[in-house]
């Protein structure tokens, strides 16, 4: 239906926000979604101008990373979210290792916001753990990941994780309810689903991603756990996003590109 | 030019009109009646005060039997010295309570037959406003970190390497502890954390001369912002209320790993609410709590403590603040630090949708919102005039959308509501 396959990742995330607005009643305002879509397509276009290495403008992109912000970054304050969107495109331009941004955009721009800024947060409570969610996010993020052809990060780090979370509960001696409250988490699922699968950022060898995705499986699992904080998972993939350039090189295999996709799924 | 010099106050003196009398009008709504913890049977109410990773944790001590059956034992993440505990003036939880509890207010409706802009302006009234070791125990695997008093508490710190050892530890020691109760307490010993356990120093507390328990306030230094709950739910086979009131000087705290929630607000409902209002807030949350499938957390009340509006009670001085735990406050070199942004958590919990302790985050959400009912009195003296026909004519449909409202709110049937409000407006409602 749709030709572009981040068309569908822009409706999804579109249907998310208005859901998240809708039924979870969550502190979302309005102009601050204008503010991150404004910001990061802005930053797109002057940076395309400047450097002007890609030959068309990568709009679709930015609006993924702007809409992905408003997901998941909460302010009072505009100027943080100009900011988060700022830094979230620019990010993708400067940190690059032979042609290729190893951060993703989004998760750089949550980081940014977070350590640069006294007045942003992020939710991970926010969607709950209804089961319809699970399933929608499952249903959703598996028509993408389907196509761009990377299944095997999703799984290995919610595999890894889930795995290191029961060997957690057993060694403590919760109850299995605790177990499954902790991974049915909305947030979880999301973050594991959208974000660390982005095609363009994470390695591109199969052996690569799923060596990557438990390590970033690992560092979340601690961070959670030994120093209590909320937002693990993105400090997780933030801190672990260079390791992209070792693992490239380690496992070598064409990036991923968003035009050729029929090329680059011979590969896998 | 020397006519402007009159015309030019003139003009800002009718601006300002215009632009400050509604927000004076839309403030002048006042404080009824309110919902406060008292309306539950068993509500505990907890404080906890929280700067970095100190925090002061303040527990109401509700306890109903007899004073010398009393003990608790709650979970810690570091042993505790004498100078981290202090026992509270139960006076400051309920000042918090009542602070913080959802609220009705109510606003007149002026004559209609007065001029026009007065009466836009009276329309605006109802603006939407925006949780020693004794020898022999040591092969029990317990250890006694610290014993001490604290008024009429006797306090053991203890750490345990195992839990069956804790519970027969606990249990010879005079602690009556509930069957079940070693296998929960394994994994906060597994966690490394440190057990609480209080009870009543009998000689103390006649020599206080108090008649109820005084809540229990401790203090420590932890990454940990969590509330252990899971303990209590050992033998309760009903749902149990919690309202915990979290002091920050950053802004609003959520909870982590389940939903925070808004509690439904700043709606307009009948005015013969105003005789049942602690009824109408019951059926309120029970009616919310059932919506948001029993497994949610409620705000009711996000607040700088500087100010309220309007209030239910006055805001606390800092020394009261300072009893409920607040330590930031005396470090004059942080100034933009000295808020208190208070934030009341309202949970019902049960054991089979909150299998995992609550966990918090502190944010510097900064919005103020409150629990806030509307009563928007009709205006009753004599009025004739062509706009007052119009007037009349617009109350039922106002008195329905109250109607409305209040049965969706409290889950009420919606007959029985239309016929309260005959009653109690008479001919206005026809």
């Amino acid at each position: 239906m749709l030709k572009d396959i981040r068309d569908y990742q822009i409706l999804f995330l579109s249907l998310f926000l208005i859901l998240g607005i809708g039924t979870r009643d969550w502190t979302l305002q309005p102009e601050l979604i204008a503010v991150a879509i404004t910001t990061c397509l802005t930053t797109q276009y002057l940076f395309s101008l400047v450097v002007g290495q890609e030959k068309t403008l990568n709009l679709r992109s930015a609006l993924i990373t702007s809409l992905g912000l408003s997901l998941l970054l909460r302010t009072d304050h505009w100027t943080t979210m100009v900011l988060a969107g700022t830094s979230a495109i620019a990010g993708k331009f400067i940190f690059q290792f032979r042609n290729k941004h190893f951060f993703n955009p989004a998760n750089f721009g949550i980081i940014c916001a977070l350590v640069l800024t006294p007045n942003a947060w992020v939710s991970p409570g926010q969607w709950g753990e209804d089961w319809w969610y699970g399933l929608l996010f499952i249903g959703t993020g598996s028509m993408i990941l389907q196509r761009v052809g990377r299944w095997d990060t999703t799984a290995a780090f919610l595999g890894a994780y889930s795995v290191l979370e029961a060997v957690r509960n057993f060694y403590l001696g919760w109850t299995w309810d605790v177990y499954w409250h902790r991974l049915m988490s909305g947030s979880l699922l999301l973050f594991a689903l959208f974000m660390i699968t982005d095609p363009r950022s994470i390695p591109n060898a199969r052996t690569g991603r799923v060596v990557w995705a438990v390590c970033v499986a690992i560092l979340t699992f601690i961070l959670r756990n030994n120093f209590f904080l909320p937002t693990a998972v993105f400090w997780a993939l933030f801190s672990l996003s260079p390791m992209t350039i070792l693992l490239d090189n380690l496992w070598l295999a064409p990036r991923f590109s968003w035009l050729k996709r029929k090329v680059s799924t011979l590969n896998f | 030019m020397k006519n402007l010099r009159f015309i030019i106050p003139l003009l800002l003196a009718l601006v300002a009109v215009l632009c400050f009398t509604p927000a004076a009008w839309a403030f002048c709504g006042f404080y009824v009646a309110k919902a406060d913890a008292k309306l539950y049977n068993k509500a505990s109410q907890v404080v906890i005060a929280r700067d970095g990773n100190r925090t002061v944790l303040t527990m109401a001590n509700d306890f109903q039997g007899k004073v010398k059956d009393f003990a608790i034992v709650v979970p810690v993440p570091t042993v505790l010295k004498k100078e981290q505990v202090h026992v509270a003036e139960p006076e400051i939880i309920e000042r918090l309570d009542a602070f913080s509890a959802p609220r009705l207010v109510e606003y007149f409706d002026p004559n209609p037959c007065s001029p026009p802009m007065n009466r836009a302006l009276n329309f605006t009234a109802a603006p939407p406003m925006r949780h020693t070791a004794r020898r022999g125990d040591r092969n029990l695997g317990v250890t006694v970190e610290a014993r001490f008093n604290v008024g009429e508490y006797d306090i053991l710190i203890l750490s345990a390497k195992e839990s069956d050892g804790l519970a027969t530890w606990l249990n010879r020691n005079g602690y009556k502890i509930p069957r079940g109760a070693n296998q929960l307490l394994k994994p906060y010993i597994r966690s490394a954390m440190k057990f609480f356990v209080a009870k009543v120093n009998l000689d103390k507390f006649e020599q206080s001369g108090y008649q109820f328990l005084r809540p229990l306030q401790i203090s420590y230094q932890s990454p940990r912002f969590i509330l252990p709950i899971r303990l209590g739910m050992i033998n309760a086979t009903t749902e149990q209320d919690l309202i915990v009131y979290i002091l920050s000087p950053k802004g609003s705290a959520e909870i982590t790993n389940y939903r925070t929630v808004k509690v439904p607000s700043n709606l307009n409902i009948p005015l013969f609410v105003k005789d049942e209002f602690g009824k109408f807030y019951k059926s309120l949350f029970q009616t919310a709590y059932i919506k948001e499938d029993r497994k949610v957390a409620f705000v009711e009340y996000t607040w700088d403590m500087s100010s309220c509006d309007p209030c239910s009670a006055n805001p606390l001085t800092p020394e009261e603040l300072k009893q409920a735990g607040v330590f930031w406050q005396d470090v004059p070199i942080r100034p933009y630090r000295s808020s208190v942004f208070i934030t009341r958590l309202h949970i019902r919990y049960t054991r089979d949708q909150f299998p995992e302790d609550l966990m918090f985050q502190e944010t510097s959400h900064r919005e103020l919102f409150q629990g806030r009912y509307i009563l928007q009195h009709p205006f009753t003296g004599n009025i004739q005039c062509p706009a007052a026909t119009e007037y009349t004519h617009s109350l039922p449909q106002r008195f329905e959308q109250e109607a409305q409202n209040l049965a969706r709110l409290t889950n009420w049937n919606i007959q029985d509501i239309r016929q309260k409000i005959k009653l109690s407006v008479g001919d206005l409602a026809n």
